[in-house]
C-alpha cells in the first residue's frame, strides 16, 4: 500500500482504512476551521460516506494522494456519483426489512442490504464538491459605476489539497455594467465573472499574494483581499503487518515538512496511527497590519525571492496597496506532536497545535 | 355385513390425504397464472432495463463523441487551425459552454466535470447489475417453489392413482358379488348403490390423477421457463458487472492524470501527455460503450425470443385448460379406464423396479 498505484496515487486497503478515515474526520473537527477554509462538515460528509462505502463493501479500496495524503479525485467523486445516484437506486430496490429477512438466502441480498443502507445513510447529508464557485454582489453603486463582489472558489486542487479561495474585489469600469444586469435573484452572476472565475481557478495553487497581484493587473478591476484556506497536506504513519502504511509522496506535498516527517519515521515506533494535518491560511489584503509569515512551513514571496529579481519585484508590489499574511495551524496525534512543535520551533513560528485524541 | 363389505365400506369412506390445496381446473389455472404473473413482472422489468439501456447508450455515445473530439482536437489532427482553434466546436457539446469564449474556461475544471459524468454514467450501469442479480435470485427462489409444486403433484397423482386402483378393484368385487345374490334383491340393490358410489369416487378421483398430472407437466414447463429467464439475467448480469468493473477501474486509474493533465494544460505546457491522458478515459468509454452495444445485441436475440416463448406458452395452458373443461364430460369413461391403465401401468412398473413405489399406502 505504499507504493503508487498510479500517477501521485496510492490504494489503501482492509483494516488501516476505518481508522484513517476516522482520524481525518475527526482531525477535521477538531481544527475548528473558520469560513476561510472549505466548509468541514462537507468535507467531513464526504470523508464518514466513505468510510461507510468501505465498511459496507462497496469498494474494495481507498485511493489516497500520495502528495496530499488526502483522499484522492477518484475517491471524492465516488462520494458524488453515489449521492447522485442513491435517490434512483433506493426507488428501484426492495426495502429494508425484505433484505434483512432474505439476507442468508443468498451473497446478493446481504450485499444490497448493505447498500441500501449505505445509501439511505448518505441521503440528503453534506458532501464535498470537486470544485464549487460563487459569485455574490456586495455592493452596487450605479451612479459612480462601482460593484463590489465576493468570488468564493472551492476546489479538489491538482495538487491533491483541499482548497478555498476567497476575493473581494471592485469592479470599476464600463464593461461590468451589461454584467451587473445579469445578476440572478440571489445576487450571483456567473456570466459576468467566467473570466475571473477561470483566471481564480487557474491559479489556485498559487499563494494569495500572486493572486492579488494578478487579478489586480486586470483592467477595471480593483482588488480588496485575497485570502486561501487549505486543507492539508496530511501525513499520516498507518501501523499495518509487515511495515506501516505511509504518503509515498510527502515531499511533493511539502518538502520542508516531509524532510522533518522522514527523520521523525526513522524512530517511529506507535502501535498508534499518527497523523498530523496542515491547515493553512493565507491572505493578502488592504487591511492586514504587518506583512508576516507564521507558515513554519513557507515563507513569504518576498524573503525568498531571488537578488536578480528583487528590485522588479519590489516595483510590482509598489504598485499594490497590500500586505500579506500566511499562518498555518496543525493538528496531530500525540506521537507526531513533538515533530510539528520542532518544526515550529526551527521556523521561529507561533502555531495552534490541536491535539487529536 | 360380509367381511368383504366392510372392506369396501372402509375403501369408500376413506379420506384421500392429498397434499396442498385441493385441485381443480379452475384452481390448476389460477395457480399456473399466478405463477406465470411472477415470470411477468419479470419479463417487464427486463424491457425496463432495455429502455433504460436505449438512454444509457445514446448517453454514453454523446460522452464517447466529446471524449474523442477532445483528443481530436488536443492531437491537432482534427482542424488545420490547431487545439484552440477546434476547441471552440469542443465547447459546443457542452451544455451551456456554446457561448463561452475558449480563455473563459479550465480545461482542468471542464475535465474534471466531464470525469464526473462519466463516472456517473458507470455506476447508473452498475446499479442496473444490482436489480438485474436480486431478479435473477428470486427467479431461483421462483423455481425452487415451482419445484415444490412438482413434486406435490407427482405425490397426488400417485396417490389418486393408488386409490382408483383400489376402487377398481372393488368395482370388480362388487360386480362377482352381484352375480351371486338374486337380482332385485335387497342385497343386490345394496351392492347396485355401492357400486354408483364408487363409480362416483372413480370419477372424481381419476379426474384428480389427470389433474395432477397435468399440474405436474405445466410447472414443469413453467419451471423451464423461469429458468430460462433467470439464466438471461444471469449472462446479462454477468456482462454488465465486466464492463462496468472494467470502466470504473480505469476512471479511478485516469483521474490523477485527468486532474495534472489539465493543469497542465490550464497553462498550456504538455500537450501531448494531456491527449495520453484522454485516451485512457476514451478507453473506459470505449469499453462501457461495448458493453451497452452488447446488451442490445443480447436482448435483440433472447428477450424478445424469450417474450414470444412465453407468450406461446401461455396461449397453450389456457387452450388446454379449455379443451379439458369441454371435454371433461364426455370422456369421463375414458378417463377413467385411462387412469386404471396408467395405475396398472405404474404398478408393473413397480412390481419390477421397486413394489413400494406402487403399494397401496393403506388397506
Amino acid at each position: 500500500m505504499n507504493e503508487l498505484v498510479t500517477l501521485h496515487t496510492q490504494a489503501l486497503r482492509g483494516e488501516v482504512v476505518p481508522g484513517y478515515l476516522a482520524k481525518l474526520a475527526r482531525g477535521l473537527r477538531a481544527a475548528r476551521l473558520n469560513n476561510t477554509y472549505p466548509d468541514r462538515r462537507r468535507v467531513q460528509g464526504s470523508l464518514e460516506a466513505m468510510k461507510l462505502a468501505m465498511d459496507a463493501g462497496i469498494y474494495d479500496q481507498l485511493y489516497v494522494d500520495a502528495r496530499a495524503g488526502l483522499p484522492n479525485m477518484a475517491s471524492f467523486t465516488r462520494v458524488l456519483t453515489d449521492h447522485e445516484v442513491a435517490g434512483g437506486s433506493l426507488s428501484r430496490m426492495s426495502d429494508t426489512a425484505h433484505y434483512e429477512q432474505k439476507r442468508d438466502e443468498a451473497e446478493v441480498y446481504a450485499r444490497l442490504l448493505d447498500k441500501r443502507r449505505y445509501f439511505e445513510a448518505i441521503v440528503g447529508k453534506p458532501h464535498a464538491p470537486l470544485d464549487e464557485h460563487r459569485v455574490q454582489l456586495r455592493r452596487h453603486d450605479p451612479e459612480t459605476g462601482t460593484a463590489e463582489f465576493r468570488l468564493d472558489l472551492t476546489k479538489l486542487d491538482a495538487s491533491g489539497l483541499y482548497v478555498r479561495i476567497t476575493i473581494e474585489l471592485t469592479q470599476v469600469a464600463s464593461a461590468w455594467r451589461r454584467k451587473v444586469i445579469d445578476l440572478d435573484s440571489d445576487g450571483e452572476s456567473a456570466a459576468a465573472n467566467e473570466a475571473f472565475h477561470a483566471t481564480v481557478y487557474r491559479n489556485a495553487s498559487y499563494d494569495a499574494e500572486h493572486l492579488f497581484i494578478h487579478m489586480h493587473d486586470i483592467e477595471g478591476v480593483s482588488v480588496d483581499r485575497v485570502q486561501r484556506g487549505v486543507i492539508g497536506p496530511v501525513l499520516f504513519r498507518l501501523p499495518h503487518a509487515g511495515a506501516p502504511i505511509v504518503p509515498a509522496e510527502p515531499e511533493q506535498g511539502n518538502p520542508r515538512l516531509a524532510h522533518a516527517w522522514r527523520r521523525w519515521l526513522e524512530t517511529a515506533t506507535s502501535d498508534e496511527p499518527e497523523l498530523v494535518l496542515c491547515f493553512q491560511t493565507d491572505i493578502a489584503a488592504r487591511d492586514v497590519r504587518e506583512e508576516k509569515s507564521n507558515d513554519p512551513l513557507e515563507d513569504l514571496l518576498s524573503t525568498s525571492i531571488q537578488d536578480s529579481e528583487r528590485a522588479r519585484y519590489q516595483h510590482t508590489r509598489e504598485r499594490f496597496p497590500f500586505k500579506v499574511f500566511k499562518d498555518r495551524k496543525f493538528v496531530v496525534t500525540r506521537g507526531a506532536e513533538g515533530l510539528v512543535r520542532a518544526v515550529c520551533e526551527a521556523a521561529g513560528t507561533k502555531n495552534l497545535i490541536y491535539r487529536l485524541r | 355385513m360380509s367381511a368383504g363389505s366392510k372392506s369396501i365400506q372402509d375403501v369408500m369412506s376413506r379420506d384421500v390425504a392429498y397434499s396442498g390445496e385441493g385441485i381443480s381446473v379452475r384452481s390448476l389455472e389460477d395457480s399456473i397464472h399466478k405463477e406465470r404473473d411472477v415470470q411477468d413482472a419479470k419479463v417487464s422489468e427486463l424491457k425496463v432495463l432495455r429502455e433504460r439501456n436505449v438512454e444509457i447508450q445514446t448517453a454514453m455515445g454523446d460522452e464517447l463523441k466529446k471524449l474523442r473530439k477532445f483528443s481530436d482536437y488536443i492531437d491537432g489532427t482534427a482542424t488545420k487551425g490547431g487545439f484552440f482553434a477546434g476547441f471552440k466546436e469542443i465547447l459546443s457539446y457542452i451544455p451551456g459552454l456554446k457561448s463561452i469564449a475558449i480563455s473563459k474556461r479550465s480545461i482542468e475544471e471542464l475535465l474534471k466535470q466531464q470525469y464526473q459524468v462519466s463516472a456517473t454514467r458507470v455506476k447508473e450501469a452498475a446499479g442496473y447489475c444490482d436489480v438485474l442479480k436480486q431478479s435473477e435470485q428470486e427467479l431461483y427462489t421462483e423455481i425452487n417453489r415451482i419445484n415444490g409444486k412438482i413434486v406435490e403433484a407427482a405425490e397426488n397423482e400417485r396417490r389418486a392413482l393408488e386409490y382408483v386402483l383400489e376402487l377398481r378393484g372393488m368395482q370388480e368385487e362388487l360386480e362377482a358379488e352381484l352375480q351371486s345374490v338374486e337380482a332385485g334383491s335387497v342385497e343386490a340393490r345394496k351392492i347396485e348403490t355401492d357400486q354408483d358410489r364408487i363409480r362416483a369416487l372413480l370419477a372424481e378421483h381419476s379426474s384428480n390423477v389427470q389433474l395432477y398430472g397435468a399440474a405436474e407437466n405445466r410447472y414443469a414447463n413453467l419451471k423451464e421457463n423461469t429458468r430460462k429467464l433467470a439464466e438471461t439475467i444471469r449472462n446479462l448480469a454477468q456482462d454488465i458487472q465486466q464492463y462496468t468493473t472494467a470502466a470504473s477501474i480505469k476512471l479511478d486509474m485516469a483521474s490523477a492524470q485527468i486532474q495534472a493533465i489539465g493543469r497542465a494544460a490550464d497553462a498550456s505546457v504538455v500537450m501531448l501527455e494531456m491527449k495520453k491522458s484522454l485516451d485512457v478515459m476514451t478507453e473506459s468509454m470505449n469499453v462501457t460503450t461495448q458493453f451497452v452495444s452488447d446488451t442490445q445485441i443480447f436482448f435483440r436475440q433472447n428477450l424478445d425470443r424469450l417474450v414470444e416463448e412465453l407468450e406461446t406458452f401461455d396461449e397453450g395452458t389456457s387452450q388446454l385448460l379449455d379443451e379439458n373443461l369441454q371435454k371433461s364430460k364426455e370422456i369421463e369413461e375414458a378417463r377413467i379406464q385411462a387412469a386404471i391403465d396408467k395405475a396398472m401401468k405404474r404398478k408393473e412398473e413397480g412390481g419390477a423396479g421397486g413394489a413400494d413405489a406402487a403399494a397401496p399406502s393403506e388397506g
